[in-house]
């Protein structure tokens, strides 16, 4: 990592193109992925769909500066109301279902796969 | 720029990672998640590398040794989210992806959005999550206080997950290294931004005593002159003027953005606010449902309880 850091600030890594943001955004959606189906704990599970909504958001503001319009922070100001919005449901919800089953597994509730 | 990228190197570091990301959850008996990390870490640099030298043909661009400590500190926080076994860390380690995504929008000149970005997720959301995470906890046992709660010490199906989400970062990769252009240094604020906000023309133009009270601009004949922008000044009198638009007049990101907002999106914002309001509702109604808790769920409970007040009495009298 030392390499990569002293190399880029000689210069010599190049510039910071699209991609790279893109890659960023892309592994962080993934991390959040994986950690929405692995975790078994309700609240992470939520943790990690915000995750994936930051991932969204990092792509949408890069994709915005790539093409110099302000369409994508526009965006993600939307993303950022739907994510707020989502996080007080949600929340709520899982403190309705910690109250009714006294754990917050989400295998407690494997009866609503039908 | 195939040529410069070998698939089977990138595949293969992306393998890596997923390698490393599977090692790292959470699992009972030996917990190998220094290891994991490092070889995610690994992976995610040998990625770096790659993209890094794909870009060194693409010319000037911006400097990039805040990306790649940013992206770093993000992508390790996020590792840490998932793989920490006590929530409250989760959520502390989210709160440092959410800084360093901040920094990162910052690097993209989105300044309005990365510090909307820091007040409402990290002041906002995650305390919520942070309450609720307290709220929710199972009141420890005596004899067990500092044993985690099996679900937060088990993944769930790590193999086929962590092998299913890099399959599809392999996949969005291979698109992304279709190749893109450098971004290019945001630089002074191109004309046509200015000529959307006149006001702020108007106020320069006034400060630097070019326009009395009594004068208007003539919006539509904004122009570019050979010496730099210029706006056409109607005179109180009715005579009009071709003034120059003095130095330092620019567009800040957020005046930029909410006049994308109102010029835009204009019925988005009630959407927005509605979303919220009825957010709100759904969120007072459900947690205002009262459960009713089974009679032995209540009473193990009051006995946990009272089992831990007389453990803390005892605990004060000694």
């Amino acid at each position: 990592m030392m390499l990569i850091l002293a190399q880029s600030a000689g210069g010599e890594m190049g510039a910071i193109t699209l991609s790279h943001y893109l890659f960023v955004s892309a592994a962080m959606f993934v991390i959040g992925m994986i950690g929405f189906l692995t975790r078994r704990n309700l609240i992470i599970m939520f943790l990690c769909t915000e995750l994936m909504f930051q991932a969204a958001g990092l792509a949408l503001i890069a994709f915005g500066r790539f093409h110099m319009n302000h369409t994508g922070q526009s965006f993600v100001v939307f993303v950022l109301t739907v994510a707020a919005a989502e996080a007080a449901l949600a929340l709520a919800l899982v403190v309705l279902l910690f109250r009714t089953r006294e754990t917050l597994s989400a295998e407690e509730w494997r009866e609503l796969k039908g | 720029m195939d040529s410069v990228v070998n698939p089977v190197i990138l595949y293969a570091a992306i393998a890596l990672g997923g390698i490393g990301v599977l090692l790292a959850l959470p699992r009972r008996g030996a917990n190998p998640q220094v290891i994991g990390a490092g070889i995610a870490a690994l992976g995610g640099g040998i990625v770096v590398v790659l993209l890094g030298l794909a870009g060194r043909d693409a010319g000037e661009g911006l400097p990039n040794i805040h990306f790649y400590i940013f992206s770093a500190i993000a992508l390790g926080g996020a590792l840490r989210v998932i793989t920490h076994p006590r929530p409250v860390y989760s959520a502390l380690y989210f709160i440092l992806t959410i800084l360093s995504s901040a920094g990162l929008y910052l690097i993209l000149s989105a300044e309005f959005m990365a510090f909307a970005l820091i007040i409402i997720y990290a002041g906002a959301i995650l305390i919520t999550y942070l309450f609720v995470i307290m709220l929710a906890t199972q009141a420890p046992s005596e004899d067990q206080i500092d044993e985690l709660a099996d679900y937060d010490t088990q993944a769930r199906e790590p193999l086929m997950a962590a092998g299913a989400g890099f399959v599809l970062l392999a996949v969005l990769t291979t698109l992304i290294f279709g190749g893109s252009q450098s971004l290019i240094p945001a630089g002074p604020t191109a004309p046509l931004d200015i000529a959307d906000l006149p006001r702020s023309i108007e106020r320069a133009l006034i400060r630097e005593d070019l326009m009395a009270r009594g004068d208007s601009i003539v919006i539509d004949n904004y122009r570019a002159s050979m010496q730099g922008p210029a706006v056409l000044v109607e005179r109180a009198d009715g005579a009009r003027e071709l003034v120059m638009v003095p130095d330092g007049v620019e567009v800040t990101n957020a005046q930029q953005l909410a006049n994308d907002f109102l010029h835009n999106h204009p019925v988005t914002i009630e959407i927005a606010g509605v979303i919220l309001l009825m957010a709100m509702l759904g969120a007072t109604v459900l947690s205002r449902r009262q459960v009713m808790m089974e009679e032995q769920a209540k009473e193990s409970q009051l006995r946990t309880l009272a089992a831990r007040d007389s453990g803390a009495d005892v605990g004060v009298e000694a």
